[in-house]
């Protein structure tokens, strides 16, 4: 799944007929000018999380002098993790009523869903709990477009009438245009705001494109934060040389995770297997270091970029391999790219802990290549909880 | 028996000449499962080991009575191999195809539930009927003896990689399976627990059943809803991964694209919680799959058929 920042998803909404407020990105308060404050204007920190306002990072201001002021606090500022490197800065539009719309994909019923209200301010998800009258929310067939008196039967049943009907109508049929044409998994529109002089606008958009559907969306080249979905924070500098690791051969994934401190370096796959494996540890009281999944029959090159990552994380102590039975990752190869890496490492193990669990495609192979390299090995004669077991046991050693 | 497949499954490779296929192809024949027809578009009147190529689906169908069909295309033709097999009246398709644009698979499911087609997946390593010798899917690799035996327990897994391991821990507390099925690692998937709960209840050789579950999604919370309404009465034992997500920054997602924690939504402990309400084996430990088997079906050791 991938974010758009905000500039950028509002220069898309602009662009498909969709009223926004003018608009503008800053990388220092140096560069504001009389040309940005026409009009007193909003600045917000442009960062790829949400609920900027509760964080104290969007603010408003009527003089260039104040303007400069909040854009160095603003910069200053780290959003949920996020440091502030550019700030988006907004005119400030005259705020009637605020309304509230998202498109997103129901996964109980697996159609597009339409959520809209017109009591701005609140949380959209207490307000279907607490007061559901307040809410519509309407699914759309897929393979159809969103027709016109569809979106006016939903602002009509919220109380809609008048000029803002018809301008809202409008703007709902155009937003679920826009969902569809560039593959959104999100997009919400918080506030849409009714202007005091009748007329409706996107005040804050969020968009998210489905990143499985980049690949028809050229234009979208640059403008989607890919893999964002472990976004809490920002990628750590060994997270992205992790990243480099696995697209460099297209074969086989390598995702690599840091963790909090920890101990025990976790190469594990595939993605419900490495799931099981790090419970195993940490219900036995071992931290791993990192989380990693790799499967898909990765070649041995990174296998062995992966491994010399993991263990290239300080205060790492040990190594944990441990893999669901295998319908087509080769263990041989895992193993040779294992050895190869603690090998060029240096690293000994019959002095720094390594446990194996590798069973499937190969594991004969494999089971060899690991006990030559004096690895303690275990194929289907444990489980894998069984495996962590030892892994643990082995670590009373070291830590 | 067994659910969805058996000998009558009359099995058809839509994308055959694809390098995805081909191993997947020698691994099933080499189990004896019958492929009787590939599909590729402009490939024709070739053969693929032994297994002759048609341009469309609707050949297949009038030549083979095809009436199941594998489908191994890359993301961008996976919307149109599943429509152009609904079209033709195939009531089973199992979609290996991972990475489908999420308004693909959104066109894919409705058509196909429109239709009143089953699909297994998108994103699946597929499923197995090891007494039949049928997969359909990269399911059990080169060796699925190594973790499919025959017997009489059902395996459903949220993960394609775990459904071999659970199978192998059924192997390796006495039993063997009947159909092992992977539902597929995304959140918008075909067929999950609780469509095949009620399946496996009608399937007389089935005495028990085993899921293997992941955070996110709701179904879970669906199969236990199932359990509670008296719509799956054999003893299920449950086994969630993931717990340490529920201490993790909300939103982030640790192994399938599905297994997204988002609010109370998806939670381990959540699931684990209504499914023990609703009268399911929930082990903590995995391991203890073993001998919760070993307990509810205990009588029957060495019966395994």
């Amino acid at each position: 799944m991938g974010r758009m920042l905000e500039d950028a998803s509002k220069t898309i909404l602009k662009e498909n007929g969709i009223p926004v407020p003018g608009h503008s990105v800053i990388s220092s308060s140096e560069e504001i000018s009389e040309q940005h404050l026409r009009k007193p204007c909003v600045l917000k920190a442009l960062v790829p999380v949400g609920k900027r306002g509760k964080a104290g990072a969007i603010k408003f201001a009527d003089t260039v002098e104040e303007t400069k002021t909040k854009a160095d606090e603003i910069f200053q500022m780290t959003v949920r993790n996020f440091p502030v490197e550019k700030v988006l800065i907004e005119e400030k539009i005259n705020i009637d009523e605020e309304w509230y719309v998202s498109i997103t994909i129901d996964p109980q019923k697996q159609v597009p869903v339409i959520i809209a209200t017109t009591e701005g301010g609140v949380e959209v998800e207490d307000l279907v709990k607490d007061a559901p009258e307040k809410v519509v929310i309407y699914h759309v067939e897929p393979f159809t477009e969103l027709q016109p008196y569809q979106a006016k039967e939903i602002w009509s049943k919220l109380g809609v009438t008048g000029k803002p009907l018809v301008k809202a109508t409008g703007i709902l049929c155009k937003l679920y245009q826009v969902f569809m044409k560039y593959d959104c998994y999100i997009l919400e529109i918080n506030p849409l705001v009714l202007t005091k002089d009748e007329n409706v606008m996107a005040a804050a958009s969020v968009m998210g494109v489905d990143d499985a559907a980049l690949y028809r969306h050229p234009e979208l080249e640059g403008k989607v934060e890919s893999g964002s979905e472990r976004s809490w924070r920002p990628l750590t500098q060994l997270e992205k040389e992790m990243v480099k690791v696995n697209d460099a051969d297209y074969r086989g994934t390598a995702r690599y995770t840091e963790m909090d401190g920890g101990e025990i370096g976790f190469m594990c796959g595939g993605g419900g297997g490495s799931l099981l494996s790090f419970d195993a540890l940490t219900n036995l009281g071992a931290a791993p270091a990192n989380y990693t999944e790799t499967g898909g029959n990765p070649p041995e090159e990174k296998v062995k970029g992966l491994t010399k990552g993991i263990l290239s994380k300080q205060g790492v102590k040990g190594l944990f391999v441990a893999h669901n039975i295998t319908n087509n990752t080769q263990i041989h190869v895992m193993a040779r790219g294992i050895v190869n890496a603690i090998q060029e490492l240096g690293i000994d193990p019959q002095v720094f802990p390594i446990v194996v669990r590798e069973a499937g495609v190969n594991d004969e192979e494999g089971k060899k290549i690991f006990q030559e390299a004096g690895i303690t090995y275990f194929g289907e004669d444990l489980t894998i909880e069984e495996a962590a077991a030892e892994m643990v046991k082995k670590m009373r050693g070291v830590s | 028996m067994s659910i969805l497949i058996n000998q009558n499954t009359r099995l058809a490779v839509q994308g055959i000449t694809g390098r995805e296929a081909s191993m997947i192809v020698s691994h099933t024949l080499a189990y004896g499962t019958k492929i009787f027809a590939g599909i590729t578009p402009g490939k024709g009147g070739q053969y693929v080991q032994g297994v002759p190529v048609y341009d469309t689906v609707a050949e297949a169908v009038k030549q083979h009575d095809i009436n199941a069909t594998l489908i191994v295309v890359p993301p961008a033709f996976a919307l149109d191999a599943v429509l152009e097999a609904i079209a033709n009246g195939i009531k089973l398709i199992v979609v290996t195809t991972e990475n489908i644009p999420q308004h693909d698979a959104v066109k894919l499911l409705y058509a196909a539930r429109k239709e009143n087609v089953t699909i297994i997946g998108p994103n699946t390593v597929g499923m197995i009927n090891p007494k039949d010798r049928i997969k359909m899917g990269s399911i059990g690799g080169d060796r699925p003896e190594r973790c499919f035996v025959p017997g009489n327990v059902g395996v459903i897994s949220r993960s394609g990689g775990m459904t071999a391991e659970t199978s192998w821990m059924v192997k390796r507390a006495g039993f063997g399976v009947t159909t092992c099925i992977g539902i597929g690692g995304d959140s918008l998937i075909g067929t999950n627990i609780k469509d095949l709960l009620v399946l496996f209840e009608k399937d007389e050789e089935t005495e028990a059943v085993v899921t293997f579950s992941e955070p996110g999604t709701s179904f879970e919370e669906e199969a236990a809803q199932l359990l509670k309404e008296g719509g799956f009465t054999k003893p299920l034992i449950s086994f969630v991964a993931g717990k340490f997500t529920e201490s993790m920054p909300e939103g982030t997602v640790f192994g399938h694209a599905g297994a997204m924690i988002s609010g109370n939504a998806g939670r381990p402990s959540l699931k684990m919680k209504a499914l023990k309400e609703s009268g399911a084996h929930v082990v903590e430990k995995y391991d203890d799959i073993i001998g919760v088997l070993q307990t509810v079906l205990g009588s029957k050791v060495g019966e395994a058929k």
